[in-house]
């Protein structure tokens, strides 16, 4: 029964983690769906933004202050693609457009460092990363504060997200442009301001996973790469599928976890780094499109 | 000779001679000239290629995002130089065009698609369904399908879709590339029969590009007959309806089948000149 319950533990635990990579993975897919480019500077804006956030915690600035200008600093990040990077290469191969979100993460990386220096930070949230007494009273599991905040907030942003998308006018542009940029530049929808949108809240989202992945290991470069574990996820969801990117995350998540408790010791541990990648591999080979990559739909 | 002024005025869209280059090198228009008068329907009549969707796009300003540029001439819509502008610029003006192949949004259902055309427009949610019923009255069959996906409905109802959610913009002046494209006969009349209703009621001025002369034609109050970039012939749709050179090349009423514009005018020009001398 004990065995039984600490797996239940090490997959909420999984889970719990996993809605994090669901949504740096959600931040790709809106980029993915707006301008059909991976974009790999998705890492780096984690780090980046992170970074300034404790930055400016250093200045003194209270969090909350600190977290709205930090929201500002990735619009302005956001503006700065769109204006710098993306308009000049409109109708440029998808390509050159991948080339050049790999430029910017460099630039993003660069200028992190450059302004904020490359000592790792602690982020305390004030949320420690020990179970709490109420839910091992109440059914045994030993489920971490820090955990169980970070998928909260995660759950919460997605849904945010993806009710933003349904329900607004924005959002139904953004979707219109994913289906179609030159029928919806026709009809007089701005591609320049969805771009915009899509970017600040990537950006968002980056700020938010750095916030909580920084917390437990401290604010660090090793950031990006554990942003780029959203490209398995999107392997796995599908490049383009929101529901995709959440389930995508939640089954990397919960996978990663039961490996590296059952598995881990055989291999010395640090299976976590390349297990999901195995793992995108298997589904590569079985369904290509991911569990949820759209079906074309044919034009009649 | 004092109202030289009304009859520029009176066209709410004027193409002076323009030239149409693709990636700096391939012209595809050379000396273009057409206008629309403010309330009419205008077609423009050419096989594959001819530049049809060309001309259209130089005046929506959709051609900068296929890397093609109006190098010579000019565009005035409305007595507004068409310059700088861009698409999203254009349908503020009031000019939208239904591009060709008719490019809904697949994944969105009818009514997105429709509402997604007053983007633009920043209306409140009871103006939308306001418009939304005023548009369902001309395309009483997308009201049933409201709620279908828009990329598993059939060639019409997405054309329909196309030229409804154009119409949500609420433009003064509509673009129609194309619409009869691989529709059935009946098809091609019901979205006609639209198109003209819309014109009357709703006064919207229209440049229609057709391969389909025989229904352009009839639909339309003027014509023009393009090839290679080069406007060949054009007078009211009555006129080119009774052209016999029309009727040869186009109307598929011909002794040795389809041939080119030129070679009929090269003929006839041989044939005048042999009556001469
Ligand atoms: N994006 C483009 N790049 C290069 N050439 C083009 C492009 N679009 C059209 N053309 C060329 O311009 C000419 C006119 O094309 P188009 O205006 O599409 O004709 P139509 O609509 O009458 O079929 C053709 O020779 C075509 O090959
Ligand atoms: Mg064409």
């Amino acid at each position: 029964m004990t065995e039984f319950l600490f797996f239940i533990e090490v997959v909420v635990a999984g889970l719990l983690a996993g809605t994090m990579y669901s949504l740096v993975a959600l931040g790709f897919v809106l980029i993915y769906k707006a301008s059909s480019t991976f974009n790999f500077a998705q890492g780096a804006m984690v780090f980046f933004a992170v970074l300034s956030f404790v930055g400016f915690m250093e200045w003194g600035l209270p969090f909350v202050v600190a977290f709205l200008v930090t929201i500002a600093l990735m619009a302005l990040v956001g503006l700065a693609t769109e204006r710098l990077v993306l308009k000049p290469l409109r109708n440029q191969s998808e390509d050159t457009l991948l080339m050049a979100t790999i430029g910017l993460g460099f630039v993003l990386e660069g200028l992190a460092q450059a302004a904020w220096g490359v000592e790792v930070r602690r982020l305390d949230l004030g949320i420690g990363d020990f179970p709490i007494q109420w839910i091992i009273d109440s059914t045994g599991l030993f489920i971490s504060a820090l955990d169980l905040t970070a998928g909260l907030v995660a759950a919460t942003l997605i849904i945010a997200l993806a009710l933003l998308f349904k329900y607004t006018r924005m959002g139904l542009g953004l979707r219109a442009v994913a289906d179609d940029p030159g029928a919806a530049s026709s009809i007089g929808i701005p591609l320049g301001s969805i771009m915009l949108m899509v970017w600040t809240a990537a950006g968002i989202v980056a700020l938010v996973a750095g916030m909580m992945w920084g917390a437990r290991a401290g604010v660090q470069f090793a950031l990006v790469d554990l942003a780029l574990k959203a490209l398995p996820v999107l392997i796995i969801g599908g490049f383009s599928s929101i529901p995709g990117a959440i389930i995508g995350g939640l089954i990397i998540g919960a996978t990663e976890k039961v490996l590296e408790v059952y598995i881990g010791p055989f291999f010395g541990g640090a299976i976590e780094g390349w297990a999901p990648y195995v793992l995108a591999i298997f589904f590569l080979l079985w369904r290509p499109e991911g569990l949820f990559g759209e079906k074309i739909i044919r034009r009649v | 000779m004092g109202n030289y002024q009304m009859t520029d005025t009176d066209n709410i869209l004027e193409i002076d001679t323009i030239e149409v280059v693709y990636d700096s090198v391939i012209a595809a228009l050379h000396d273009v000239s057409l206008s629309v008068p403010r309330g009419k329907i205008v077609a423009l009549l050419g096989g594959n290629g001819a530049g049809k969707s060309t001309t259209l796009k130089a005046v929506s300003t959709m051609l900068a995002g296929e890397r093609g540029k109006v190098t010579q001439g000019s565009i005035t819509y409305d007595g507004i130089p068409v310059t700088n502008q861009d698409p999203a610029d254009m349908v503020g003006l009031g000019l939208v065009q239904v591009l060709e192949g008719r490019r809904c949004f697949g994944h969105l259902t009818v009514e997105e698609n429709i509402i997604s055309g007053a983007y633009s427009r920043r209306l409140g949610k009871a103006q939308i369904r306001d418009e939304l019923d005023k548009i369902y009255g001309y395309f009483k069959r997308l009201k049933d399908r409201r709620k279908s996906q828009a990329g598993f409905t059939s060639g019409g109802e997405q054309q329909m879709v196309a030229v409804a959610r154009a119409m949500m913009a609420k433009p003064r002046m509509l673009l129609l590339d194309e619409p009869s494209m691989g529709l059935a006969p009946q098809l091609v009349a019901e979205i006609f029969n639209i198109v003209n209703e819309l014109n009357q009621k709703e006064g919207v001025s229209i440049l229609l590009a057709e391969q389909n002369t025989n229904v352009a034609l009839r639909n339309a109050d003027y014509g023009y007959i393009i090839e290679t970039g080069h406007v060949m012939l054009h007078g009211s749709a009555e006129s080119l309806l009774a052209d016999e050179k029309v009727k040869e090349l186009y109307l598929g009423i011909s002794r040795e089948g389809r041939k080119n514009f030129r070679d009929v005018l090269r003929r006839e020009s041989t044939r005048h000149a042999g009556i001469h001398h």
